[in-house]
């Protein structure tokens, strides 16, 4: 009697069993494709698109991002986007990008995932990231005003939000006559030993410029450099601050922006534009895989790389990035990057793999 | 008695409560020195977890260094011998001459430990600078060439940690000349010898021993000093130990495996001489430390009272007023000089500042890990003092080692043992308050314990006792004779903890989170990536909060005595 | 008095068996043996003084008995209850133990009132309001302190302290009250009076008592026995009476009290009437009692110097006569005290002040026989 009713129960409790099978494969399966299918319908919000649930993104209710500008710039940055999205609460970490990077490995690598958007300002570690995996594959709606060479390959990990480019700034109270630079290799003039600074091995920017000039210059010229016993700084501000005051007499890698800031204030300071060009990288913007808020960080980015967001990239002075749009306007200076004779790497994937090399040679020339 | 009353005394029970604080502590010191110990012989991949290669190579790696290591050692003993000499002659000034104002000095001489190095970095650097320097630039108006000083030096590092850290050498200095008899002194100069010779062969040997050991406990707190070298020594290529380690981890690839072994190399080094120190202090054959409260007699200085005064008006300026109003004048311009005209004038630095939601957030999260840090450290670190110093529970004296720990840890080694330890931690408390609350109170732990202990070791056992002998359990023992005796400890470690915490930037620095920002690596922050101005607002901002909430909390501990009764 | 707490010791005893012992106590501090092997019995109601020098053990013994102190080996047994028996690994805690203790420094908690302070012991045992204002009041009136509930208690003076840690000590009733030197820190006359007031309080109340003191004067007055102590071990148990006149040997007999030994080799043959004859090195003979002690072929006699008497003529039929010269003459108040040539060595006297005699003087010295006493046969110290 009892294993009658047992076999009943089992074979009923079986049919069922299998029936709720089915239906949650199903159910996986359509919400797989979903995920496979990429982004929603695009929709417009403010006056750009974006690929993200805004509604959802609000009760995310929160962004993180990881970045490598000054406090004072990312907080501009930030604030924009929160006064076009108020329910949004903006977090952010600043470290130089070598440093950014560090953190952002070793807590990945201890399964912590608390960064959304993360920014560098050189390609090296963003493509030694898309290899790992650790960016978010989302495409996003503004990007067609992106040509594909300012955008990650496949595109999808990140895009150029911006570029920053350097040549050499002295201060006029301190550097006179004959000793006024006006190529690269002024730089390497003794005159100036102990009296130039540059940024350290974290700089994405500095990468750049020891990758151009020494493609350039030659093996030997930063070998030569290494003799000016150069200072080594954080952030353009920092150099900067110290041009103007007049504790340093050249600044070897002076960036547009910071130059222009600085200037302003009425700092006694000249830029100068090397004939060869000014050395230039961009700064790429991407979504991290596992991000804590994914659809706050679909919605950043999409601003970010809208006109509305590449204003403020270009606008707000302590930013003063110039916009790689298509149909991006001048900077706040009037200037367009077309103005400037920019030398980027040619070749994108020797640079990255000279990245190694650069952190060695310019520890070593920085005392480390 | 009920089962629940005996569960609930066993659980409060001396050996139970002992067992679980004594624990804590462990783990909470223990754990990341294991980590740091371990990522220093990782000689395989660095970001392997767990390391699969062990190996000493890593150690070699600093001898490619001997610059730095040489810097470190040339630093630590300049600001020792600056340090102790502050120390020395303050501590002689105020305790055993007759100069005027001894009690208001003795007060006063708290304030340069609330200055701290960084305030102290920041304000020298704006006046010491070669170039841009205050004081450099007015020389240069008088004629003077080039400039007066280089605060971008071994020196003046020195010389700013040693003005900070000339208050600890007094309080460590002062309290053995206190303790001293006079009765040893005055026999001297019975028979007949003068004032000097007494000092020279009586005084000076007496104290001898202590200002040894004052001066190994400076010597290993220099060696791990961070905040002056990072401002003052990074722009002008000088690196000691912790600046070159911190520097190390700010790229990438980072180098943990160089800079762990680099942390454990001057790790291993404090620790020796803390050790040593222990051994001089507690071994004290001249027994001038006898147990009761002396007053030593004061010497009688005649004319000369008014330079002493002098002296010490002239290091209570230096080391505590002249960095607050420099770097108050330089907040308040535009950009930063010596001889400002009527247009550099300006506040929007600190609207800047104010405006900006990383110090206000920061500055939040500061005075409330403040609070955090100190009513829960008081709370523990009190339990944990009653446990060394009080308590029969076998395995103290490995508590009272475990607790006094950290003082050989640079606070920054600590964290970066820490960051790699809490990682990993199966709870999310990495980059959240949590993790900084944590890491304060493990860095703390000798500082509170040490407050907490001098004040209980001053209670005299007889009064437990005779709660003891009244009937009273260890927990009603505890409540109601030894914590309301205990209070003047209390609240002093409470504000210590407070203001420590709130200051606090080796650890801080590398541990926090987006939403875990504290004020003082803010400061430092905001040195590396904005203006000077806004920086030195931003310092400003910090010190009056700061201010403020003392003197709130010192209101409210004060009405709170009031009605608590005598 | 009804013992009506809830202390672990419940005295079941009757009155004359034993209320506390202690059997082979050993008390060890790292390489120190304080306490080396340590054995008496308190009876109940009746106060023993552990008296002995500065080092002797006798507070370790007192704070052992408490449970303050951890013994090394031993047993201690309170009303019949074990309360440490290395043995048998019992080790009851202090505060359970049911006891009490005045301390050396009173140990007032500064930040209570004097009520608070005396009532302690009764809010740890959870009496109702009621019952702890009428008993500290009880036990301040006995002390005399009844006005001075309300006092802050920081603001008393040493006197008045020690009658609030006595109050406190007593006002929970239990069954037995441990003192620590509680009257040293007081001067000499408050010291006198208060001897007299513990010991009246003590019968009253009728507690057993254990009292530590180094005073010789304090443990004579107050103690119903008195165990004399020296470098952890008991040198003799016995009552006031007998430890002042009977001493066991020298150390005792210059302890308690101050006494001029005198050896000599014993001669049998000039025994009388109970009394035996001691022949010192100069050949005199010295008479003197043996209070039952076995006396080999040497003895010394202990002669307490109150009791030699000097006078200017020689006393009739006197069995200790001798003649003597004044030596010095120190004037003490109450008391002259007198060294005298006799032998080739001094002797001391003590006696009052009428007609005294002066340095250079010859004189007469006698002595009681029954006050020669002999001691016992030297112990050699472990």
């Amino acid at each position: 009697m009892l294993t009658a009713v047992k076999r009943r129960m089992t074979q009923s409790s079986l049919s069922r069993i299998g029936a709720v099978l089915t239906v949650t494969l199903a159910v996986l399966a359509l919400w797989a494709l979903g995920a496979q299918a990429g982004a929603r319908a695009p929709v417009k919000v403010l006056d750009f698109m974006t690929g993200a649930d805004v509604a959802k993104a609000e009760q995310e209710g929160e962004v993180v991002y990881y970045g490598h500008d000054s406090e004072a710039g990312i907080s501009t940055l930030l604030d924009a986007f929160k006064k076009d999205f108020p329910k949004i609460k903006t977090g952010y970490v600043r470290l130089q990008t070598g440093a950014l990077y560090a953190k952002l490995t070793s807590e990945r690598s201890a399964n912590r995932f608390l960064a959304d958007v993360v920014q560098f300002s050189e390609v090296s570690p963003a493509i030694d990231l898309q290899k790992k995996g650790g960016y978010e594959q989302y495409v996003s709606p503004e990007a067609a005003a992106y040509k594909p060479e300012y955008q990650s390959t496949p595109a999808g990990s990140f895009t150029w939000a911006g570029v920053t480019f350097a040549g050499i700034s002295y201060n006029k109270g301190r550097v006179k006559g004959e000793q006024i630079p006006k190529v690269w290799q002024d730089i390497l003039n003794p005159a100036f030993k102990d009296a130039i600074s540059v940024k350290f091995s974290s700089s994405g920017s500095q990468h750049v410029n020891w990758y151009m000039l020494r493609k350039l210059y030659g093996d030997g010229f930063w070998k030569e450099f290494a003799k000016q016993k150069p200072r080594g700084f954080d952030s353009r501000a920092q150099l900067f601050d110290r041009l103007s005051k007049g504790d340093d007499a050249v600044c070897g890698m002076a960036e547009y922006a910071g130059y222009v800031l600085v200037k302003e204030k009425g700092a006694d300071i000249e830029l100068v534009a090397p004939p060869d060009g000014l050395t230039a990288t961009p700064i790429v913007l991407g979504i991290l895989t596992k991000a804590p808020h994914p659809e706050a960080a679909k919605l950043f980015i999409d601003w970010a790389l809208s006109a509305r967001g590449q204003a403020v990239y270009q606008g707000a002075k302590i930013l003063l990035y110039g916009s790689v749009r298509a149909d991006a306007p001048p900077m706040a200076t009037g200037k367009r990057l077309s103005d400037f004779k920019l030398l980027f790497p040619s070749d994108w994937s020797d640079f990255v793999e000279s990245h190694g090399m650069f952190v060695k040679e310019w520890n070593a020339i920085m005392g480390l | 008695m009920t089962r629940f009353r005996w569960f609930w005394s066993l659980l409060v029970g001396q050996r139970v409560v002992s067992l679980l604080v004594g624990g804590l502590a462990a783990v909470l010191v223990l754990y990341p020195i294991f980590y740091l110990i371990q990522a220093a012989l990782n000689v395989g991949d660095p970001q392997a977890r767990p390391p699969q290669e062990y190996g000493l190579a890593n150690f070699g790696g600093l001898f490619q260094y001997p610059t730095i290591l040489w810097n470190t050692v040339v630093v630590a003993v300049l600001a020792t011998l600056l340090a102790v000499t502050f120390g020395f002659v303050m501590a002689w000034i105020l305790s055993r001459t007759d100069v005027p104002g001894r009690a208001v000095f003795e007060q006063l001489m708290a304030m340069p430990y609330y200055v701290t190095p960084l305030m102290g970095a920041l304000a020298w650097s704006f006046l010491g600078a070669p170039r841009s320097g205050f004081i450099n630039q007015i020389w240069r108006a008088f004629g003077g060439a080039e400039y007066l000083i280089d605060i971008n030096t071994s020196y003046g590092i020195a010389w700013v940690m040693a003005l900070f850290e000339g208050s600890v050498a007094f309080v460590m200095i002062g309290a053995v000349m206190k303790s001293m008899d006079p009765s040893l002194e005055e026999a001297s100069q019975v028979l007949g010898a003068g004032k000097v010779r007494t000092m020279l062969r009586v005084t000076l040997p007496l104290v001898i021993p202590g200002v040894l050991g004052a001066t190994i406990f400076v010597f290993a707190e220099m060696l791990g000093s961070f905040s002056a070298a990072l401002v003052l020594g990074l722009p002008a290529r000088f690196y000691v130990i912790t600046t070159a380690m911190y520097q190390m981890l700010a790229q990438y690839p980072p180098r943990f495996p160089l800079a762990a072994a680099m942390g454990v190399s001057l790790f291993a080094v404090m620790f020796a001489m803390l050790f040593l120190y222990r051994r001089i202090v507690t071994a004290g054959s001249y027994a001038t430390i006898t147990g009761k409260a002396f007053r030593p007699r004061p010497m009688h200085v005649g004319k000369l009272r008014w330079i002493l005064f002098g002296i010490c008006a002239v290091y209570l300026f230096v080391a505590a007023i002249l960095p607050i109003l420099t770097v108050a004048f330089a907040s308040l311009q535009k950009l930063a000089v010596g001889r400002p005209t009527w247009q550099s004038w300006t506040l929007d630095n600190y609207v800047t500042a104010l405006s900006l939601d990383a110090v206000r957030s920061a500055l939040w999260n500061s005075l409330l890990l403040g609070l955090g840090t100190a009513t829960i450290g008081v709370l523990f670190m009190g339990l944990l003092s009653w446990i060394i110093y009080r308590s029969r529970i076998p395995g103290r004296g490995v508590i009272e080692y475990i607790v006094m720990f950290p003082q050989a840890v640079p606070r920054l080694v600590f964290a970066f043992g820490m960051l790699w330890a809490w990682l990993s931690f199966p709870f999310s408390i990495y980059g959240t308050l949590w993790l900084l609350l944590i890491a304060y109170l493990t860095v703390f732990l000798p500082l509170g314990v040490r407050t907490i202990s001098s004040v209980l070791l001053q209670i005299d056992k007889s009064l437990e006792e005779s709660a003891q002998m009244c009937g009273a359990s260890w927990g009603y023992r505890l409540r109601s004779v030894t914590l309301p005796l205990l209070r003047p400890g209390v609240i002093a470690a409470w504000l210590l903890l407070f203001v420590a915490s709130v200051r606090e930037l080796g650890a801080s620095i590398l541990l926090t989170g987006p939403n875990a920002k504290a004020i003082t690596p803010a400061i430092v922050e905001a040195w590396f990536s904005i203006s000077t101005e806004l920086t030195a607002a931003m310092a400003l901002i910090q010190t009056l909060a700061v201010a403020v909430a003392l003197a709130l909390l010192f209101t409210f501990a004060r009405r709170a005595s009031q009605y608590g009764g005598e | 008095m009804v013992h009506d707490n809830a202390s672990v010791t419940n005295p079941t005893t009757s009155l004359g068996d034993a209320h506390i012992e202690v059997k082979d106590l050993v008390v060890q501090y790292g390489q120190v043996t304080a306490v080396r092997g340590v054995s008496f019995a308190v009876r109940l109601g009746e106060q023993l003084t552990l008296l002995g020098p500065s080092g002797c053990g006798k507070t370790t013994t007192l704070r052992a008995i408490a449970g303050l102190e951890p013994p090394t080996s031993g047993e201690i047994v309170i009303g019949g209850v074990p309360v440490f028996s290395s043995a048998k690994r019992i080790n009851v805690s202090a505060e359970r133990r049911g006891l009490s203790m005045v301390f050396q420094s009173y140990a007032i908690w500064p930040h209570m009132t004097v009520f608070d302070n005396v009532a302690y012991g009764l809010r740890v045992r959870r009496l109702g309001a009621r019952d702890i204002a009428d008993k500290v009041r009880w036990a301040l009136e006995m002390v005399q302190m009844g006005d001075f509930a309300q006092r802050s208690a920081s603001k008393l003076s040493g006197g008045q302290q020690q009658r609030v840690a006595l109050a406190r000590a007593f006002v929970f009733s239990p069954s037995v009250l441990l003192f620590d030197e509680p009257l040293s820190n007081l001067d000499a006359k408050l010291r006198a009076e208060m001897r007299i007031e513990l010991r009246e309080l003590q019968h009253r109340v009728g507690i057993t008592s254990v009292y530590v003191t180094h005073d010789l004067e304090e443990a004579l007055a107050i103690s119903d026995r008195i165990v004399v102590m020296r470098d952890g071990v008991i040198e003799q148990v016995g009552t006031p009476f007998e430890i002042y006149n009977f001493p066991r040997d020298a150390f005792v007999a210059d302890f308690v009290g101050s006494a001029n030994l005198i050896r000599g080799r014993h001669r049998p043959e000039c025994g009388r009437d109970g009394l035996i004859a001691l022949e010192t090195p100069g050949g005199t003979l010295v008479y003197g009692t043996t209070h039952g002690r076995p006396v080999g072929a040497d003895g010394v006699f202990s002669v307490r110097t109150i009791h030699l008497g000097l006078s200017r003529e020689a006393p009739a039929a006197q069995a200790n006569l001798w003649s003597v010269r004044i030596r010095r003459r120190v004037f003490q108040g109450d008391l002259t005290q007198y060294h005298v040539d006799w032998e080739d060595r001094q002797l001391v006297v003590r006696c009052t002040a009428t007609d005294p005699l002066d340095e250079g003087e010859q004189a007469y010295l006698t002595v009681d026989p029954h006050r020669c006493v002999l001691l016992e046969a030297e112990r050699t110290t472990a």
